[in-house]
């Protein structure tokens, strides 16, 4: 099970860790989705899909469009999207 | 079925059918109602409306509507917002559900839930089917289904569709469901929150939303730019969400991620009480088949081989199959010929009708195996490999990579295939696909490929197993996929200008399809088949009977059968029209007959096939024998009248072909293209656009082909 994301209503405490652009992230990275800027119909649509701010994604593989692990479910976003969204990368698994 | 939208009878239980696209919805929805199915449209659009009809154990007639799959209630594409058109009772057709089916996937619970928590604040007694259980205890995944009916407070109902598992209880589910109170919203808002949007859910019930859908409304309005066109009109909506907006952020709450974060939150919190799982594999089936087709190098090579086994599937095992028909309704017409005295009413019935009809209905086991191909790839989950694969040249030419499966779609039929553009957001992406799925070569072209390249191209082998008239064949389907990629980059550089939208798609985990639903879907499709050449091609075909047979005149007795059929139509109403219009297709190397087949089959390119079989008389010479051969014989030995030369040579017949990959000439697309591209005026100039660029494209290639192969010495008669 992915984290659960904040129930309160408040936003996630900020983290000191540093932050990217999911675009440049190799495959095999995990991260935590930080902030999502692209049009309303497009946040919505992740949104629903499952890719939230708080949400931990696998890159499954990164090239034109990444393919993402978000939920356990495989999903393929194009790369100007991927520039907008910003991540906080997390250690490996061991 | 009987039971239809605004018609069902009140004994008869209307169930809306929801969910996230393949969770095995459609499946379920076949296994539930089977062939008892009617195909439409949803009013003033053409998102396909598929409802069906089945009686329970106990007599209980119920009625589903299959609302298009769908990942939330917020409308991005004209399928989302047709689903949350009929659940707020808000639906032209004015089909409202008694109940609501919910099917989720329960491997893939977590983002399922999603959609299932804004569907349970409708205010709408629900069922949720909890569908592919097999397939998440496969992967180690215990859902606790006593538990998760007490969260969710509604009945909770395994099944697995494509075993037709869990099918009754579902059914009973459906007929208690009504007798329930309503579920409500399971999860609490902060005070700050709940004073925020009650403003904006007075406004909504002020409309006549019932309360407690104003309230899913309202959290779910918070996400959007502006609400979707049938809420926008409420009055003082847009001012209720802007201050919700102002006091949300005043409490330290993103008014967009708003929605998302409470109900993914308590998603996340009703989980951990009711799901287990053990560890999550690494490396699915899924995963691993990927590793393959989505590779680089491999990728490509398993999409360009499996491309390459439809179409050898559809050209060459549906031959035995169509040999078949051919002989049957050879047989036929024959039979019910014979019983007939020899006259009109004889021509009318064998030349006419069977002749006409049975040159079209023949290519039926081709379009069922196309259809029952683009099936298997949807179903099983490569459709989406396919558009994550394609889409970086999708996208060079400015389409966005979904567009590759309406374009797929296209070779089948053009219907289909604009159709399926509903699923591509951007209204500018989806009228660029429109504009270019008509170019892909369907199955309609087939039959005059299929006679041409028969009598014109020769059968050699020019190696690798393949014949030149399998290239040429081969040569006429990749002219129509480059010529609709380039025009796509032209109408996205001009009339339709502007930023192709970013990827967004989800790759289902590949699952072997259920022979039974794909049954379902290639019957529906063949029933659609013969029904439009039960009527728009056998009304062509009398008209063009009578045409070719009236006014009548006499013909010299000692001239040959072929001399004295050909004095009859040159007099007949149909050949005076051809003689007409002989002059505009002469710079292409036609003769009167071909120009009166082109205009013939303007409303339906299949009929150009039996108008040639009309024009030359083939069935009034050899009823018995094959007619494609025979007409195919009759084009090679055609005689100008003057010279004594060839009427037709390969040259020309080459012309004539990509004249056809070009020309849009089917009364039916033009149609779905007006409906699709906005309908009314709006609609009218795109399809008349795409009508006449494609027009000017077929004559200019044509001409182009014909006089180039002439100035290059290739001949020509």
């Amino acid at each position: 099970m992915p984290t659960p994301l904040p129930t309160l209503d408040q936003q996630p405490e900020p983290s000191p860790r540093r932050t990217c652009a999911l675009a440049t992230c190799a495959a095999g990275v995990r991260a935590t989705i930080v902030d999502i800027e692209c049009s309303a119909d497009e946040a919505c649509r992740l949104r629903a899909l499952g890719l939230c701010e708080g949400t931990d994604v696998s890159v499954i593989d990164a090239r034109h469009a990444m393919l993402l692990d978000v939920r356990g479910t495989r999903l393929a976003l194009g790369s100007t999207l991927t520039a907008g969204i910003t991540v906080q990368p997390l250690p490996p698994r061991d | 079925m009987n039971a239809t939208g605004s018609t069902a009878p009140r004994d008869t239980l209307r169930v809306a059918v929801i969910g996230n696209p393949n969770t095995g919805k459609t499946t379920l929805f076949n296994a539930l109602t089977g062939l008892r199915q009617r195909v439409g449209n949803f009013a003033g659009v053409t998102v396909e409306r598929v409802e069906g009809s089945f009686r329970t154990t106990d007599g209980q007639r119920i009625a589903l509507l299959d609302l298009p799959g769908s990942y939330s209630l917020s409308a991005g594409s004209p399928d989302e917002r047709i689903a949350l058109e009929v659940l707020l009772g808000r639906d032209p057709d004015r089909w409202r559900p008694d109940v609501v089916l919910v099917v989720v996937d329960a491997a893939h619970l977590e983002r399922n839930l999603f959609l299932a928590s804004q569907v349970l604040e409708l205010g709408l007694p629900v069922v949720i089917a909890l569908n592919q259980v097999d397939v998440a205890e496969s992967e180690g995944i215990r859902i606790d289904i006593p538990a998760l009916t007490h969260e969710l407070g509604v009945q909770v109902i395994p099944t697995v569709a494509m075993r037709g598992e869990g099918l009754d209880p579902l059914a009973r589910a459906l007929c208690l469901a009504i007798t329930l109170p309503a579920p409500t919203r399971r999860f609490q808002l902060s005070a700050a929150a709940t004073a925020a949007l009650a403003p904006v859910a007075a406004a909504l019930t002020a409309d006549g939303l019932p309360p407690v859908a104003a309230h899913m409304e309202a959290l779910r309005l918070l996400g959007l730019d502006q609400p979707e066109a049938h809420l926008a009109q409420v009055p003082g909506i847009a001012a209720a969400l802007r201050d919700a907006q102002v006091a949300l952020q005043a409490a330290g709450i993103v008014p967009s991620r708003f929605e998302a974060e409470r109900r993914y939150g308590w998603i996340a919190e009703l989980l951990a009480r009711t799901v287990t799982r053990r560890a999550p594999l690494t490396h699915t089936v899924s995963d691993r088949i990927d590793a393959v087709a989505l590779h680089r190098f491999w990728g490509p090579l398993v999409f360009l081989g499996l491309m390459a086994l439809v179409f050898q599937a559809v050209f060459s095992w549906a031959t035995p199959l169509m040999d078949g028909i051919q002989a049957v309704i050879g047989a036929v017409g024959h039979t019910i010929g014979s019983w007939l005295p020899e006259g009109d009413l004889r021509s009318l019935v064998v030349s006419g009708i069977f002749d006409g009809v049975g040159s079209v209905l023949v290519f039926l086991p081709q379009i069922a195996m196309l259809f029952a191909f683009i099936g298997l790839l949807e179903h099983s989950g490569y459709m989406a490999r396919a558009a994550y694969l394609m889409d970086r040249v999708m996208r060079r030419v400015g389409l966005h990579g979904k567009s590759f499966i309406p374009m797929l779609s296209g070779y089948a039929c053009a219907v289909p295939g604009i159709m399926a553009t509903r699923t591509i957001e951007d209204p500018k992406d989806r009228l660029a696909a429109i504009m270019v799925v008509p170019l892909m070569s369907c199955s309609a072209r087939l039959p005059v490929y299929t006679l041409l390249i028969g009598a014109f191209v020769p059968a050699t082998s020019v190696g690798l197993g393949l014949t030149l008239q399998g290239v040429t064949m081969l040569a006429m389907y990749l002219l129509g996929t480059v010529m609709a990629l380039v025009m796509a980059a032209v109408f996205k550089r001009t009339l339709l200008k502007g930023p192709v939208r970013p990827m967004i798609l989800e790759l289902p985990p590949y699952r072997w399809p259920s022979l039974r639903s794909l049954m379902v879907s290639v019957t529906q499709r063949c029933q659609m088949f013969i029904r439009r050449a039960g009527t728009v091609i056998l009304s062509l075909s009398i008209v063009l009977w009578a045409l070719a047979t009236y006014p009548k005149t006499t013909v010299d007795p000692t001239r040959s059968p072929a001399q004295q059929q050909e004095a009859r139509l040159a007099h007949s109403a149909l050949g005076r029209m051809g003689q007409a219009i002989a002059p505009v297709v002469r710079p292409l190397g036609y003769d009167w007959k071909i120009g009166v087949a082109i205009v013939s089959s303007f409303a339906a390119r299949e009929v150009f096939v039996s108008t040639m079989s009309t024009l030359y008389g083939v069935s009034d010479v050899s009823v018995e024998a094959d007619h494609e051969q025979a007409l195919q014989q009759r084009l090679v030995q055609a005689r100008h009248p003057e010279t004594g030369a060839p009427a037709y040579s390969p040259l020309m017949a080459v012309g004539l072909m990509v004249f056809y990959v070009f020309a849009l000439m089917c009364m039916s697309t033009i149609a779905v293209t007006v409906r699709e591209a906005g309908g009314g005026r709006l609609g009218w100039r795109w399809a008349g656009i795409q009508f006449a660029y494609m027009l000017v494209l077929a004559y200019g290639s044509a001409w182009l082909v014909y006089a180039g192969g002439r100035a290059l010495g290739w001949g020509g008669a």
